[in-house]
């Protein structure tokens, strides 16, 4: 449990330091909104030219657009800066520091940072899926919301898996900084549910990089789409990710610490 | 004259060498810009297919041909960014410069300009991969052509004067995230980036006329994919050159007051 | 001979926004600014005849970069006159560019990832040195400064030094007529100052070029410099040879020797600086030198005894000092 209470203590310590940085609050509202904006005017030029887009309505897509932004926020906030950071400090060897604290490495490395204002994102998502869902006339169903909820979780659990492997890749090939750059293109795909893509791309959104879990899916099961099987398809798929992550992980500390001693 | 074509010469030959020895960072990068368009152009093929094959005068092929295009002017658009300024001024980068005798934008622009090479040549490959996947429908004359290859520099021209213009805003002040956020939003609708400015509703359409944004990009793919008549192609290189001499015109005017401002607070 | 660099009640001000603490202070700051004046350099002048090497001194903050960067055309001057061979350096006129070049020992300008030779070329474009000349004073450089199996690498692969000569060759492949230095050799080891510190005085003699230099190292200053200039708070404190610098600040003398007996009392005879077994430090005023040294000898059974005069960073130092202690 000291794991737990160190994460508590490194997100804290996020916390205050974004509070020294207030201005960037304001920028990260800035940013949320023109997201939010452009993405709302993709959706109307599209829905300005057709009714609905593979089995998907206008207001089922505006949902997805929501899941997409709160799930981005997520990983922005609490995913990403962690690997980043890494990233970093494989590639310039500093990363005896954590290695040394007595908690779990893969725990620690995890949680060190964490960008507040990112939750903007976050907050912003949950709006516009509610919006969708009165646009929708949702009946409240306890089903479609822990679908909901287990779905975000997994699909967050999934893109951190995915992250980790990654980013652990930096304790052999060291130049894997342009893996943000990419992630952030193929991520954008999920602000379209993947079934409209070529089946070649849906899989790589599905298995390659989990932009399928991370949104679709969510979208999906509190839109009332979601079956029991891909349910427990993405289940499935998180604990494999996870034990697949976890190995790499071990794998890579022990090369390294093999490596620098 | 001579001196400057000497320069600009030597100045580029350095850049494509340089960059030649990055092949894979450079090729990542542009994996990372692909999805953008792909996804674009997914999700307008499939809107075009449920309309019954067109929408606004694109049907997939089209769709694909325009923005396999996209990929190479969004190339030739990257230019040094308006966050650069910043770090530009405080390292010292800029003082260093300013010794020189020679103004230093021409350095940003043979340095771009030589890049460009490494990135259309390695563009190649990768639009006949996209052109395999998603069968473009592209005839373009031999005119288009030699427009095309013109509209796609004076593209990187526009957008060098107006991100200059941009980034130096930094002389006088820091806090600047916010307008070059929004600059970029304006830029992402208004140019046919987002998508072909005649799916736009018809004020947009027009409202874009008037701004640098669509000469910088939407224009140059048009022009190669659009089967535009002799007098629009013309019209469009007019438009072009008024926007690079105009924004020249701007970069030396405010780069002289910035430097008048710079030299008095400090390098 | 008229002066290459001629300086007069030159002034640098710069209006920076006072901060106070606490968080109503901020908030009043939103509203009204209120500004100080900081006067980085406030009125010095000297002149600097052609082929002289001039060492400019001061502690961090006492305006050297300021009136260097003046001098090169990078900052205007609040007030006073500035004329480098002829020219106004704010103008920043090409003709002036040409002639001058402006080196700082944290800067580089060299490409990272292509070897010395390309960027060298591209200096070459930016200053248009006809080709043939170009190449006989590249050679030349690369020779003088033992750069030959270094050019082709890529300048990420030099070490820090080599990356300083490198920097050095492109600044003055267009034969400038007056140098700038600012800490060329910050960071340096003490083989490779010495490199940089001969080439500079064959460059000088070479070309005849005029040399004003900043630096941490005093070796550099005495090794290159006759004459020193040093500011403190933006003020001139001293102009003139390096030796009357000495002369004129160094009011001590340091006398070491060994003794049999450590537990003797020498406060008597002048200032203990170091006291290590057998081995005593003494500092005493000039003057009275011969009279302790003699007292020493005399009085107790010394060994070794040398006198030495103060080392010139301390020198430099007490003249900080004593001139902040006059002026305030």
């Amino acid at each position: 449990m000291t794991g737990i209470k160190l994460a508590f203590n490194y997100l804290r310590i996020g916390i205050m330091n974004e509070f020294q940085y207030r201005a960037n609050l304001y920028i990260q509202i800035l940013q949320t909104f023109i997201a939010l904006g452009t993405g709302l005017i993709g959706l109307n030029l599209v829905f300005a030219q057709t009714s609905q887009l593979g089995g998907w309505g206008k207001a089922d897509l505006l949902a997805v657009m929501g899941v997409f932004t709160m799930t981005g926020g997520f990983i922005r906030a609490a995913i990403q800066p962690n690997m980043e950071r890494l990233m970093e400090e494989i590639r310039e060897g500093t990363l005896d520091y954590a290695l040394t604290k007595p908690a779990d490495s893969q725990l620690l490395v995890s949680v060190r940072e964490f960008r507040l204002w990112q939750l903007v994102d976050v907050l912003t998502g949950a709006i516009v899926v509610i919006i969708a869902l009165v646009q929708l006339n949702w009946l409240m169903d306890i089903w479609s919301v822990l679908g909901f909820f287990s779905a975000l979780v997994m699909g967050g659990l999934m893109v951190y898996c995915f992250w980790l492997i990654i980013t652990s890749t930096a304790f052999w090939f060291v130049r894997v900084h342009e893996i943000a750059n990419l992630f952030e293109g193929l991520y954008a795909a999920g602000r379209w549910p993947v079934d409209i893509y070529p089946n070649w791309l849906r899989y790589g959104l599905t298995f390659l990089v989990p932009v399928a879990f991370a949104v679709t899916v969510p979208a999906s099961a509190i839109t009332g789409r979601l079956t029991f099987e891909t349910w427990l398809g993405a289940l499935a798929l998180t604990v494999t990710l996870f034990i697949i992550a976890r190995t790499i992980w071990l794998i890579g500390v022990k090369n390294y610490s093999g490596a620098s001693a | 004259m001579r001196r400057y074509i000497d320069f600009y010469i030597t100045s580029m030959k350095m850049a494509v060498i340089e960059q030649w020895q990055y092949p894979v960072a450079n090729y990542f990068y542009m994996i990372g810009m692909i999805a953008e368009p792909v996804i674009y152009m997914v999700v307008w093929s499939a809107v075009a297919t449920q309309q019954g094959g067109e929408v606004g005068g694109y049907t997939p092929g089209a769709f694909a041909a325009y923005y396999i295009v996209w990929t190479l002017v969004r190339s030739m658009n990257v230019v040094f960014t308006p966050y650069g300024w910043e770090w530009r001024i405080r390292q010292g980068q800029l003082s260093m410069s300013l010794m020189r005798p020679i103004h230093p934008l021409h350095n940003d622009v043979a340095f771009f300009a030589g890049w460009k090479v490494v990135v259309i040549t390695l563009w190649i490959p990768l639009a006949l991969a996209l052109s395999l996947f998603f069968k473009p429908d592209l005839h373009p004359t031999l005119l288009d052509g030699i427009v095309f290859f013109f509209a796609i520099w004076f593209a990187y021209l526009i957008r060098t004067m107006t991100l200059s213009l941009l980034g130096m805003v930094t002389f006088w002040t820091t806090r600047v995230s916010a307008l070059f956020e929004l600059y970029f939003a304006a830029e992402l609708v208004l140019s046919g980036r987002l998508v072909p400015l005649s799916l736009m509703p018809e004020w947009v359409q027009r409202l874009a006329w008037f701004f640098p944004f669509r000469w910088a990009f939407g224009y140059p793919i048009e022009a190669l994919i659009g089967n535009m008549p002799v007098r629009d192609l013309l019209i469009g290189l007019g438009m072009q050159v008024a926007w690079i001499i105009f924004g020249a015109a701007a970069v030396s005017l405010v780069w002289k007051v910035a430097i008048r401002r710079f030299s008095a607070v400090g390098g | 001979m008229t002066s290459v660099i001629s300086i007069s009640n030159l002034a640098k001000h710069y209006q920076v926004p006072e901060r106070e603490a606490g968080l109503a202070a901020a908030a009043k700051g939103l509203f009204k600014r209120t500004y100080k004046t900081v006067k980085a350099v406030d009125g010095i002048s000297f002149e600097i005849q052609p082929g002289e090497v001039v060492g400019f001194l001061g502690p961090n903050g006492a305006g050297k970069t300021t009136t260097l960067k003046m001098l090169s055309g990078l900052l205007h001057p609040t007030e006073g006159e500035l004329s480098v061979l002829g020219y106004q350096p704010a103008k920043r006129n090409h003709d002036y560019l040409r002639r001058i070049t402006l080196v700082m020992g944290n800067r580089n300008q060299l490409s990272w990832d292509l070897p010395a030779l390309d960027s060298f070329d591209l200096q070459r474009a930016i200053y248009g040195i006809p080709m043939d000349e170009f190449k006989r004073t590249r050679d030349e450089f690369i020779e003088l400064l033992d750069l030959k199996d270094l050019v082709q690498k890529p300048v990420r692969n030099l070490s820090l030094g080599e990356r300083m000569k490198m920097e050095i060759v492109g600044a003055l492949l267009h034969k400038p007529k007056i140098l700038f230095l600012d800490e060329p050799t910050l960071g340096l080891d003490v083989t490779m100052q010495k490199r940089i510190r001969s080439f500079i005085a064959e460059y000088n003699k070479r070309y005849d070029a005029t040399v004003l230099l900043t630096s941490h190292y005093m070796a550099d200053v005495e090794a290159l410099c006759k004459r020193v200039i040093v500011i403190h708070h933006g003020q001139l404190l001293f102009d003139g040879n390096l030796s009357s610098l000495k002369e004129k600040f160094s009011a001590f003398k340091t006398i070491s020797f060994d003794i049999d007996n450590p537990t003797q009392d020498f406060s008597q005879f002048g200032d203990v600086i170091a006291m290590d077994g057998l081995h005593v430090t003494l500092r005493v005023p000039k003057e009275k030198t011969s009279a302790v040294t003699t007292q020493l000898l005399s009085q107790l059974a010394v060994d070794d005894l040398t006198v030495e005069s103060t080392p010139i960073e301390d020198v430099i130092e007490s003249v900080f000092s004593v001139k902040k202690e006059a002026m305030e």
